[in-house]
């Protein structure tokens, strides 16, 4: 046996309770998502369904609100990202280029920011979007998620502008580009690629909240998808695994297929951030 | 070249600031506010009351109950987190095959809702038709159903179990990031001097590591304390409170029983933690790049002790 060999073998076996406990739940969504409603409330159990259906996710589409659900939260996260984004790219531009008094103050106010969970202002948030009239409205939800995610937006955005070389800029500069266009169309274009990857991150993290589309969207029909599946499991007489389960798969794989593509990216917002 | 002048910094940084102002710092006034009035159930303010609520909130026993489980529950998911990451760290960071593979599905928490990590789990112990039990009993570990989260002891720790697995991804990423800035000559010299593995691990690795530690902690502590979701999907706090933690004991006096005078106290409370946590954050990197600074400076002080003992 190759060294290699061997240490991948160690390793693998060192890992794999942790490995194991991580995707337990995941095998159970999914045997449970292609069982027959009739299959799910018996007590002789299987893993495996005897005859795996694909109704569960038909039905929970048409029938239990989830696509009302999915689409709000579409609208949020993108709204979300957008906003995110809007906010984040002038101010890593600043941080990254721009030496100005209150730099340094500027990018502890952020780290700040990050320490404080939405759910501490939790009622003074609320009370702010009721006085102006915003409760159950999905855009005081996005402006609230993004003043949550703009630092790490900032700090990863920023960290792609410090790979730029400055003499591009001046570069450009120099054959009589004004600042702005020379942003536009020079640097920009270059940053693109972070700045995809920033608002990948800021959609998954608008996708998976909870605590704040709880609290200020209290209208059923305004529900996002963790939300309207998290009252699934506590409003119904007779809780519907199957189909709760159903939507779980939908709601949770493909943004796990987008993290885990970039989630080598991570790293850098962290270090920039100080976390590092 | 054209100048924009010297304000334009501010006015790039301007969109970000007054939008995390009103959506964050509006709150915080308010919420300091309304936790020195009384209130009605309304969230009208009355008149000033002083330290009335807080006296209020500290005689409800059941949140110096919620103090005290708050305190097991982040220093257990915490710990527990920061032991286990470490060790899987140190794995994810040696060269084998499928390592990519290990590292995806160790990071896959990170990527899912924790309120839905926290429905599937229900799920999973459910003490009927749970996947857990059905497993515990095929693999004869015991025999009949157990309904987990009816009995307090079982519930809370079993949620700390699952914090502890959703808060693994982020550590490791911190200790990754801190395994790779060690440089393996460091090993290399070591091994030489015929140090054995749990000696470099000792004298090499967990110095190096300790700035990445504390940072990991004390990150772990903000995010852990601020944690809603999983509690309030599985247990909504109960059986009888015993699994409630501030956050949650906050959130149920505001929002189901309107006592929006002690849900202000005990926001206030939190707020002055988070506040103690975030200056200690500041105390353990207060130089620009400090991880790496003291990580750079251990590699020296290391490379000389090596140096010395060659000589």
């Amino acid at each position: 046996m190759s060294p290699k060999l061997k240490r991948s073998l160690i390793c693998w076996g060192l890992l794999s309770p942790i490995v194991v406990v991580i995707l337990f739940p995941y095998l159970t969504m999914l045997s449970t998502a292609l069982t027959a409603k009739s299959e799910i409330f018996v007590f002789e159990k299987s893993w495996f369904p005897k005859v795996p259906t694909l109704e569960n996710f038909a039905m929970v589409w048409t029938e239990r609100g989830f696509g009302r659900a999915l689409a709000n939260s579409l609208y949020i996260s993108i709204g979300a990202t957008l906003l995110s984004v809007i906010v984040a790219v002038p101010a890593a531009y600043a941080m990254s280029r721009l030496h100005f008094k209150g730099r340094n103050a500027y990018r502890i106010y952020l780290l700040i920011t990050q320490m404080i969970s939405p759910i501490v202002l939790i009622i003074g948030l609320f009370r702010l979007f009721a006085f102006l009239g915003m409760v159950n409205s999905m855009n005081a939800l996005i402006a609230a998620q993004s003043a949550f995610f703009m630092a790490f937006a900032i700090w990863m955005t920023a960290s792609y502008f410090d790979t730029v070389p400055k003499e591009l800029e001046e570069a450009a500069w120099l054959d009589g580009a004004g600042k702005f266009t020379a942003f536009m169309r020079v640097f920009l274009p270059l940053c693109l690629p972070g700045i995809a990857v920033t608002a990948l991150f800021t959609f998954i993290n608008s996708w998976n909240e909870y605590a704040l589309a709880l609290t200020l969207l209290r209208d059923n029909a305004s529900h996002t998808v963790p939300v309207a599946i998290a009252f699934l499991t506590g409003t119904l007489y007779e809780i519907e695994w199957n189909l709760i389960m159903a939507a779980t798969f939908m709601a949770t794989i493909p943004v796990a297929i987008i993290f885990a593509s970039i989630q080598r990216y991570l790293i850098r917002g962290l270090s920039l951030g100080g976390v590092k | 070249m054209k100048r924009i002048g010297k304000f334009s910094p501010y006015l790039l940084i301007a969109p970000s600031f007054f939008l995390s102002v009103f959506v964050i710092g509006y709150p915080i006034f308010d919420v300091v506010r309304m936790s020195l009035f009384k209130v009605n159930r309304f969230g009208k303010l009355q008149k000033f009351n002083g330290f009335g609520n807080f006296t209020k909130a500290f005689s409800d026993d059941v949140f110096l109950q919620t103090i005290g489980q708050t305190a097991i529950w982040t220093v257990s998911v915490v710990g527990g987190t920061v032991l286990l990451s470490i060790p899987i760290a140190m794995i994810l960071n040696e060269d084998f095959y499928g390592r990519s593979v290990a590292r995806t599905i160790i990071l896959l928490p990170w990527a899912v809702s924790l309120a839905m990590t926290a429905v599937v789990w229900t799920w999973v112990v459910n003490g009927d038709f749970g996947t857990l039990n059905m497993t515990l009993n095929s693999l004869g570990l015991m025999d009949g159903n157990y309904v987990w989260l009816a009995n307090a002891d079982a519930a809370f720790t079993i949620v700390i179990l699952i914090g502890i697995l959703v808060s693994i991804p982020f550590t490791v990423t911190i200790f990754l990031g801190g395994l790779t800035s060690i440089p393996d000559t460091l090993y290399e010299a070591a091994m030489t001097d015929g140090a054995s593995g749990w000696k470099r691990f000792r004298y090499i690795t967990m110095p190096l590591l300790k700035p990445f530690t504390q940072i990991a902690v004390v990150l772990n502590v903000i995010y852990v304390f601020n944690s809603f979701p999983l509690i309030w999907i599985m247990t909504n706090g109960g059986p009888a409170n015993q699994t409630d933690i501030l956050i949650t004991y906050v959130y149920k006096q505001a929002f189901r029983f309107g006592k929006l005078d002690k849900a202000a106290a005990g926001s206030v409370v939190m707020f002055a933690m988070l506040v103690i946590f975030t200056i200690l954050y500041f105390y353990i990197t207060r130089d620009k790049h400090p991880a790496a600074k003291k990580a750079k400076d251990a590699d020296d002080a290391v490379l000389e002790d090596l140096n010395v003992s060659k000589a």
